[in-house]
């Protein structure tokens, strides 16, 4: 007998989630009728994926050389501060891009402060971020500390015993090096870079501001250009194609490559590292740690000078542009949480219950995949879409929740993802024993342990959301008008005091949700 | 000889105070509840931990102004004692030159070291493709290259099971007599070492508790603490 049964929630949010994919494509890719021909834009297309990939490249080499250098200067030292140091390395990674756009400008900009200090020096000669510079300094502020803190969660990871071997063998600070960071930093850095590498190709608000022509355009940027300016859809279609091949065939190998080893057991951190007492190893980290510290300190304080002109800059747009953006940011984190855990419990399903791994690698990958797919084509093709059923003049309220959403679901899964698979290996025989299933199954087994990574996921998306300038840059004008998009039209107009005041809010209230989604996925370990 | 005397330990949660004797060439078996301070003794004689005050001396030479490495000492833990990026000749390698530059007469000493505890033609597995028992045995065998008069064993078979633990204790006694080394070995079961040992040393609160022949400690006052030791963990 033929019965029918409801397909899992996961399975709907998955197919919803690719015909959602393949809808907004295919109405790009119809519009106007026309297939436009890869070849009338090959010259172009050559110029912004050459640009691309540079850039890219430039980004992650610099930030792995200031990110080792400092996590293995920072392993070496004990110093007064050092634990501030480390939680201002933590902040600059939730930094919304907007934000560092704004401190590149204040440090670096015409009227910046090394703009002031070579003047008041007597040097006047203009010089320009705009391009290379502005965008790896951009860059590298962001990730260079991002690789740090990696690192040297890596480096805490090697066991006590081998430090006390090392002293034992009486290794010199070169085969520390060899045999103790080195496998470590073998391990970690091809993930990392591959994740650096894969931001830069894909950044947007960074490039857009900082870039300073269509010259150097990434492909992000290039659809936003083809979009707001030209309107020519065929274009955005090719365009959003090849990106999306480029990022899923690298977010494929990083999966492939990036199987970190399993973690050993740290005993504690502090250990005493023998090379700490070498003579010309102290010479060098001090030099790098003092590089890295003028480097990232001004760049993040020149947030707080917005302390200055905050009383000022408070008025009713500011405030309405805060409910919107906080309001965007609540629904994406409640879609988001809610795609994600639709998503691991149906893997789990298939993992656990219907012992078929197979499927259940598709759904752990679908949220990353989606990380692969061109926000702006995906956005104008959904655009089209409503287009065909109603009023598009509303479309930004609903599609910016939308993809802020989808953007935050890989992070929501995996908060979500493991906890469910052990809670079903722990409890799932006990449950299945007892009869629980469906919802008794979800509030007496699943609910007590899901709660706290599911807030951390929660938060989290709405930190990423809160402070995310990205589509918000076609939507944005007198009617939509979020805390980030207020902050790049003030940077426009080259108002830095009021952007300082605008940056900060976003920063304290991004780090604000940061830190309570740390407090919350570390609490009751 | 090793002699330890009134070496003190402090901590905001824990003081140490031992003193202990061990007769060269000897095998004390070291015995008590975990968080006793068995490890820590360990450590103190590496040169891991520093005493305050007190004496360590061995064969006369005294030991407390010595860096770990310079010490008459090598140790085998519980656990992560081989690199695992480093094939099981190149761990031993290390004990006789960290460097891992060997000459041929080197490079056939490490061989020799993995034949003696059972692991010929091993030389080139990484740890990842050992047993726990092969791991403490290349562990062993670096110990015992290395040269130095003084093994100190922390926990070294815990982690195995009853049959191979026993295995490797005979081992170690056996190396001990070809080499006439000094073994200091904590130990969680003390049946397990109780006919080869030389002496047995019941450690508890930071302290050397009592010291004597095997069957004097486990015959003594001393049995029920030494039996709730071992149920407790």
């Amino acid at each position: 007998m033929l019965t029918l049964k409801l397909p899992h929630p996961g399975t709907l949010v998955a197919l919803g989630i690719l015909s959602l994919v393949a809808g907004g494509f295919i109405a790009l890719a119809r519009f106007d009728g026309g297939t436009p021909a890869l070849l009338s834009i090959g010259p172009y297309l050559g110029q912004v994926l050459a640009f691309s990939i540079t850039q890219a490249l430039l980004s992650t080499a610099l930030s792995l050389v200031l990110g080792i250098g400092l996590a293995l200067a920072l392993a070496r030292r004990r110093f007064p501060g050092r634990d501030i140091v480390l939680a201002i390395l933590g902040t600059t990674m939730v930094l919304p891009t907007i934000v560092a756009v704004f401190a590149v400008f204040a440090v670096y900009g015409r009227s910046g402060w090394l703009a002031d200090f070579l003047a008041f020096l007597g040097w006047s000669e203009g010089f320009s971020i705009f391009g290379y510079p502005g965008i790896l300094i951009a860059h590298v502020f962001l990730n260079g500390p991002f690789v740090a803190r990696i690192t040297l969660d890596g480096l805490n990871q090697v066991p006590a015993e081998h430090w006390r071997l090392a002293s034992a063998f009486g290794f010199t600070p070169f085969q520390i090096f060899r045999h103790l960071d080195w496998p470590v930093l073998r391990a970690e850095l091809p993930g990392i870079a591959g994740l650096i590498f894969l931001m830069c190709f894909k950044s947007f608000a960074i490039v857009l501001a900082l870039g300073g022509g269509p010259s150097r355009s990434t492909l992000e940027v290039a659809i936003f250009e083809a979009l707001k300016i030209d309107l020519d859809f065929g274009r955005v279609a090719w365009l959003a194609l090849i990106q999306l091949a480029i990022c899923l065939s690298m977010t494929g190998l990083l999966h492939w490559a990036f199987t970190r080893p399993p973690v050993g057991h740290t005993i504690r951190n502090l250990v005493y590292r023998p090379d700490a007492k070498n003579g010309n190893l102290k010479l060098f980290d001090t030099f790098v740690l003092a590089v890295s510290a003028l480097f990232i300190a001004p760049l993040a304080f020149s947030v707080l000078t917005g302390l200055r002109s905050m009383l000022a800059v408070i008025d009713t747009d500011l405030l309405r542009a805060f409910l919107t953006s906080l309001t965007i940011a609540t629904a994406a984190a409640i879609l988001a949480c809610a795609l994600a855990f639709a998503l691991a419990s149906a893997a789990r399903r298939q993992r656990l219950v219907l012992r078929s791994p197979r499927i259940a690698t598709f759904y752990d990958l679908l949220p990353d995949a989606l990380l692969a797919v061109p926000p702006f084509a995906l956005t104008a093709g959904l655009f089209l879409l409503i287009q065909r059923v109603g009023d598009p003049s509303n479309a930004g309220l609903i599609l910016l929740p939308l993809i802020n959403g989808l953007a935050a679901v890989p992070f929501a899964y995996r908060y979500v993802a493991p906890h469910l698979l052990t809670t079903e290996e722990r409890y799932g025989r006990v449950a299945a024993s007892l009869g629980l299933t469906g919802w008794s199954k979800l509030t007496i087994m699943d609910w007590p342990v899901l709660k706290r990574p599911l807030a951390a996921g929660f938060v989290l998306a709405m930190a990423l959301s809160f402070g995310d300038f990205g589509i918000i840059a076609l939507f944005g004008g007198t009617e939509l008008v979020t805390l980030p998009y207020l902050l790049y039209e003030r940077l426009g107009a080259y108002r830095l005091d009021e952007a300082s005041s605008i940056g900060l809010i976003i920063v304290l209230f991004a780090v604000l949700l940061a830190h309570a989604s740390g407090r919350l996925s570390h609490a009751g370990d | 000889m090793l002699v330890i005397e009134n070496c003190r330990l402090t901590w905001p949660d824990f003081t140490a105070d031992y003193s202990l004797t061990v007769e060269t060439g000897n095998l004390c078996a070291v015995i008590g509840p975990s968080g006793g301070g068995k490890t820590t003794l360990l450590h103190m004689i590496a040169g891991f931990e520093r005493p305050e005050s007190g004496t360590l001396t061995f064969n006369g030479q005294d030991l407390l102004p010595l860096e770990p490495a310079k010490r008459p000492a090598a140790i085998v833990f519980q656990d992560h004692n081989l690199f695992p990026h480093l094939s099981a000749a190149q761990n031993v390698a290390l004990g006789l030159r960290p460097s891992l530059r060997l000459t041929r007469d080197e490079q056939s000493l490490v061989a020799e070291a993995l034949d003696s505890v059972g692991l010929k033609g091993f030389d080139e597995r990484r740890p990842g493709e050992m047993s726990g028992g092969q791991r403490q045995r290349v562990a062993l065998a670096r110990a015992l290259i290395s040269g130095r008069p003084l093994i100190l064993l922390d926990e070294p078979f815990s982690s195995l099971d009853p049959a191979l633990r026993r295995d490797m204790i005979l081992l170690v006694d056996e190396m001990r007599r070809k080499r006439s080394v000094t073994i200091l070995m904590t130990i969680h079961t003390p049946e397990d070492a109780a006919d080869v040992a030389d002496q047995m040393a019941f450690v508890a609160d930071g302290r050397v508790v009592a010291s004597g022949r095997p069957m004097d400690i486990l015959g003594s006052a001393l049995a029920p603490r030494i039996a709730a030791a071992v149920s407790d963990s």
